[in-house]
Parts: structure tokens; sequence; C-alpha cells
């Protein structure tokens, strides 16, 4: 057998991609199809995205009690979340710091230690070392080891609106600046709950894909889409929500800028001025208490706005989608396969509106889902067909003559457009080439 | 519940490899969830829909113990939403089930666990093999509700507890 160097080269050299390969994957109005099929892409994703960049990763609502924890992964590598008896919700590598077992084994529980089994280290849910079996067979190095082997932390971790985003790189952009326009997104989700407290506590649907990851998350902003992929539901179970012809409806895409996009409903539900069109079109009689929280937090006008607009239909790069009253979120696995993860958007205290939003959920996504079944299936139909090598391009030229700048990014009145996926790839390629983002919101 | 061994009087006893009788499982019970399994395996959408009753559960948890009413499930189908999903799949645009996954599934392990009323609730076990894009292995416990009325049997609530409901797991768009 032959001895070979395991340290490996220098993963740039790895991936071997150099300094604008990948900004010649991407043009304005085009992308070449390898984006999605490439292992040496997929490896630059891995390290530029997941491995430095801001995800998501957990909603604090996941972990309410002191010793609770959730169990997650970052592009494969695993972590826990856990909240400690003082109350701080901490990411934290899931492995053991002597031989590196996996310590959390479980989606889900409550503990207020973590102990490994293969040689009972055992650790505090705030990451401290706190047993170490026979700890005299490390004689007066131990009380440094017991100092130097809690569990590893997120290099960075913050929250906005609950929603819990950690870093893998101990420096960069903070996430304000990395949500940009986004977290108004957040705001407009929590704004549905009077106590601007939301709650996703249902547990996610886990749905293997058979398409790249990129694939997953794009396709939940291609307002295009919708009356071919989704034509069944159409046909068979009820009509769109407002209507996918540009002319009869004020329904716009928008490019968030720093990849974060959007199809945004407000302007066309605020000329309806009609409330709930996003929730079945369910009247207010039916969830009373709902609405009279709302009305109290917000006003009667306010209340009224709120439910006007509904939630966002919201991309926040890489791996959070806002869909509505869902929150869905994506692991990739291989250039090919990935994890589809969705959750309802429960309010807490108003079982009446949840019971409702999980039927929805159960209804709409995952696996068996009326429209997420479907989406899958294409996306995988798409991997395959970009098998083919030729043509090299993916077209996204749609509305790019007729897209729009304004305050909140670079919009297009017609749904269709393809702002969004344009917006994704400009700030696909800036990070995988290694510029610094954060600012093109404000540009 | 039916006692099948008593209706064979002067006969042989019937073969223990006969499952159902093995059991004591009523074999018209037996015979209505082949009857189901085999219509499902060959997209016999609207016949396998005149299956259930006007009351109706099929429920796809993602954890045995799980409450449907706060966790979220894979299917959680009342007869409307049966009437749609099979809607659906009888459009031909349904992408995920276009063609139809090519299926067979075998049922056993039929036991009997609560009769109450008219409505009898058969446990079973079952392996289906779904090819699509490749093979897929399917796997897990059914529950039948089976309800004995004037127009026959008629499916009540099927429950499936699939071995991997933790997941992750494919796109499930066939009748399970």
């Amino acid at each position: 057998m032959t001895v070979t160097d395991q340290a490996g080269p220098p993963a740039e050299t790895a991936a071997g991609l150099r300094p604008g390969d990948v900004r010649a994957l991407v043009q304005p109005d085009r992308v070449r199809g390898l984006v999605y099929t490439d292992p040496q892409v997929y490896d630059l994703e891995t390290r530029r995205i997941f491995g430095e960049g801001w995800v998501f990763v957990a909603h604090e609502s996941e972990v309410p009690e002191p010793g609770d924890y959730v169990t997650k992964r970052i592009a494969g590598e695993p972590y826990v979340v856990a909240r400690g008896k003082d109350g701080q919700v901490r990411v934290m590598a899931n492995r053991c710091t002597h031989r590196g077992n996996r310590l959390c084994n479980a989606d889900k529980g409550n503990s207020s230690s973590f102990r490994c089994p293969y040689h009972g280290w055992t650790f505090s849910n705030d990451g401290s070392l706190s047993g170490v079996p026979m700890r005299d067979g490390y004689g007066e190095a131990f009380g440094e080891i017991r100092a130097g082997l809690g569990l590893v932390p997120a290099p960075r971790q913050e929250t906005y609106g609950g929603f819990v985003f950690a870093s893998l790189a101990p420096e960069g952009i903070t996430l304000g600046e990395h949500l940009g326009n986004a977290r108004h997104a957040i705001d407009r989700l929590v704004a549905l709950s009077p106590t601007g407290n939301i709650q996703l506590s249902a547990g996610w649907m886990k749905h293997r894909m058979y398409c790249n990851w990129k694939m997953v998350m794009e396709n939940n902003v291609d307002g295009y889409h919708a009356l071919f992929t989704h034509q069944s539901v159409y046909d068979a179970v009820r009509p769109a929500k407002v209507s996918h012809v540009p002319s009869k409806t004020e329904t716009m895409v928008r490019d968030m800028g720093d990849g974060h996009s959007e199809i945004d409903y407000a302007t066309e539900y605020r000329r309806l001025d009609e409330e709930f069109v996003w929730f079945g079109r369910l009247a207010r009689e039916k969830v009373p208490g709902y609405i009279a929280a709302l009305e109290e937090a917000r006003g009667v006008e306010g209340a009224h706005d709120t439910l006007v607009i509904g939630p966002p239909h919201t991309l926040i790069f890489p791996n959070l989608f806002i869909a509505e009253m869902n929150v869905m979120t994506v692991e990739p696995l291989s250039p090919g396969e990935a994890i589809a993860y969705t959750t309802p958007v429960f309010i807490p205290g108003h079982p009446e509106m949840n019971g409702r939003t999980l039927r929805r959920s159960e209804g709409a996504m995952g696996p068996a889902g009326f429209l997420i079944a479907d989406d899958g299936e294409i996306g995988a139909r798409n991997q395959l067909g970009l098998a083919a090598r030729h043509p090299e391009w993916v077209t996204l030229s749609r509305g790019l003559e007729s897209d729009v700048t304004d305050a909140t990014g670079r919009i297009n009145r017609d749904k269709s457009a393809e702002t969004p996926q344009r917006g994704w790839w400009k700030h696909w390629a800036a990070v995988l080439e290694g510029e610094t983002p954060g600012s093109e919101a404000q540009s | 519940m039916t006692d099948t061994i008593s209706t064979v009087s002067a006969d042989p006893p019937a073969a223990p490899s006969d499952p159902s009788t093995a059991a004591g499982v009523d074999p018209g019970l037996v015979a209505f969830i082949y009857h189901e399994a085999r219509l499902a395996d060959e997209a016999r959408y609207s016949e396998w829909e005149a299956l259930w009753d006007d009351s109706a559960r099929y429920w796809v948890p993602m954890a045995p113990d799980a409450d449907p009413e706060t966790q979220v499930s894979y299917i959680n189908d009342n007869r409307t939403r049966i009437r749609s999903r099979v809607a659906q799949l009888n459009t031909g645009v349904r992408h995920s089930q276009t063609p139809p996954s090519v299926l067979r599934r075998t049922v056993s392990n039929f036991e009997v666990t609560d009769a109450a009323g008219d409505t009898v609730t058969v446990a079973s076990n079952f392996v289906l093999v779904e090819y699509r894009f490749a093979v897929t292995l399917w796997a897990g416990r059914y529950l039948h509700a089976i309800r004995r009325t004037e127009g026959g049997l008629r499916l009540a609530a099927k429950t499936v507890h699939l071995v991997n409901a933790g997941g992750p797991i494919p796109t499930m768009a066939f009748l399970i």
C-alpha cells in the first residue's frame, strides 16, 4: 500500500478554480449550466458560502426552555443548538472534543448536559467540559484540558427576529450587513404575531431532493413556473390566489441586493384591499381571538394592513426561504442532492390560526405536498437535463430590460421576470470570488 | 370479531401458511387491504378513492407518537383533501407522478388491534418498491380502520408509519 500525503494541497488548489473562474460562469443574463453540476464549484460553495458566510441554522423557538436542544447540520457539519440554564442559545459543534464522536444523536431533546458514550466525557449544555472519567490519567495537565476542551462554538452567531444565524468564519461582515434589505421580510413575518414572536415548534418535514441545492432555493422566487409546474393544482383544486398574467396583477419580483430576493404580493393585495388572500381568503370571523389580539397590538388600521399584505415570500441568501407561513431551509449534500426542510410558522397562543397553518403547510409543502412534490420532480429532471453539456448556458434574460431600481432594490412589475435569479447569481459569484459583500443594497 | 377457523367444520383446518387465518383476521378484511394496495400500486386513483368512507383520515406522520394537531405530518388528509389529492393525480400533469411511479408492495403480519362498533382496525407491515429514476425502497406499518357499511367495507382511516418517517424521505407523491 502506498503511503500518500494525507494533508493534501491547500483548498484553493483542491477546488481547482482560480480567481475569475467563477466570475466567468455568470453573466447578467445567463449562467453556465455547470454551476449546478460541477464538483469544483460545489466544493468552493461549501467553503465560501456555508463555511464562511452567514447561514440560517435554527429558530430560537425550537429550543424554548433551558436544556432544550436541536441538532442541525451546516453543509454536512453537525451542530447542536442548545439553550443553557442561563437562557442563552448557543450554536456549538456537535462533536466530542476528545476523539470526535458525535455527541447529540437525537433531532431534539432536553438535557442539562451531554455525555459522550465513547469514553464518558460530559459537557454542560453551555459547552463547558464538566466531567472526564478517571481524570488522574491526565496528571498535571488535567486543568488545562478541562479549560481548553469545551465544545467548540460556531465562530460567530447572531439572531434576528428569533432566526439564529451562524458564520463559521471568525471575521467578516455582521449579520445586519448580510441581511441588508431582507431584514424587512423577517419584520413582515413577525408582524403577523401580536407579540412579535413566532414559533417554529411543529417539526421539520425533511424532503430529499435529487437536484442542486441552489435549484431548490431559486425556484422559490421564480414567478414564471407556477402555471406550468403547478398546473395540476390550478386544474384540480383551486385557482391561483392572484392572476399570473402580468397585465392583470401588480405582483412584482424584487432583487433586494446581497443575493436576497422575493415575489412581493403586497401591492396587489393592497389594491384588492382584502384580508387573508394569502391564507385561503379566511374570514376574520373564524379567528376572533387572533384578530382581537392583533388589533390591540397594532390598532385597527394597522391590523387590517398587516392582514392585507400578509407574510413575505422571500429568499434570504443562501439557505432561508420564508414561504408565507412556512419556513424552508436547504442543506446541500452533493452537486446533485439536497435536503429541503420545511416547517409551518405558528403564532404563539393562537391555536385557531396554527391549526389552519399546519393543514395548509401539509397540503402544499414537503415530499407529498401538492406543490413541492412537483418542484422536486422538476428539479430532478432539471439536474438530468443539465447533464447535457450543450448549450453551455442557462438563460435568465426574462425582464432584463424592464427592471427598475428603487430604494427597495431592483424590481420588475412582471412577476415572471427572472430578476430574483439575476440577483442571486450576481451575489453568488461575488461570494465565491471572495469579494467583500454587504454593500450591494446601498449601491 | 369473526372467527374464521370456526366456520370450517368437517374440512381440514386451513393451512397454517395462510397468514390471515393464522392471525384470526377476517379474510374479507385482508382481501380489502390487498385490493386497496393493488389499486394504489396500479395508479387506479378514482377506484382507490371510492374505497373511502365519507368520514376519513389518511395520515402519514413523522413519528409514531406525533400529535397531528401540533406536529407537522407528511400527509394528513381529511375526506375533502383525499378528493383533491386524487383529482390532482388524475389531471395527468401532476409531474411528480407523470408518468406514475412503477409500484409493487407486499402487505403482511396482519393483526386486529381494535374492534369497536362497526369499525375494525387491522395493523400490518408493508414493503413497497418504487421505480422512478431509480429503485426506492419504502417500508413501514399500516393501520387500516375499516368500516362495515350497508354498501360493503369502507376505509375510514389509513395510517402509515414509515420506518424512515424521521426522514429525510424522497418525493412521495404516489399513494402510500
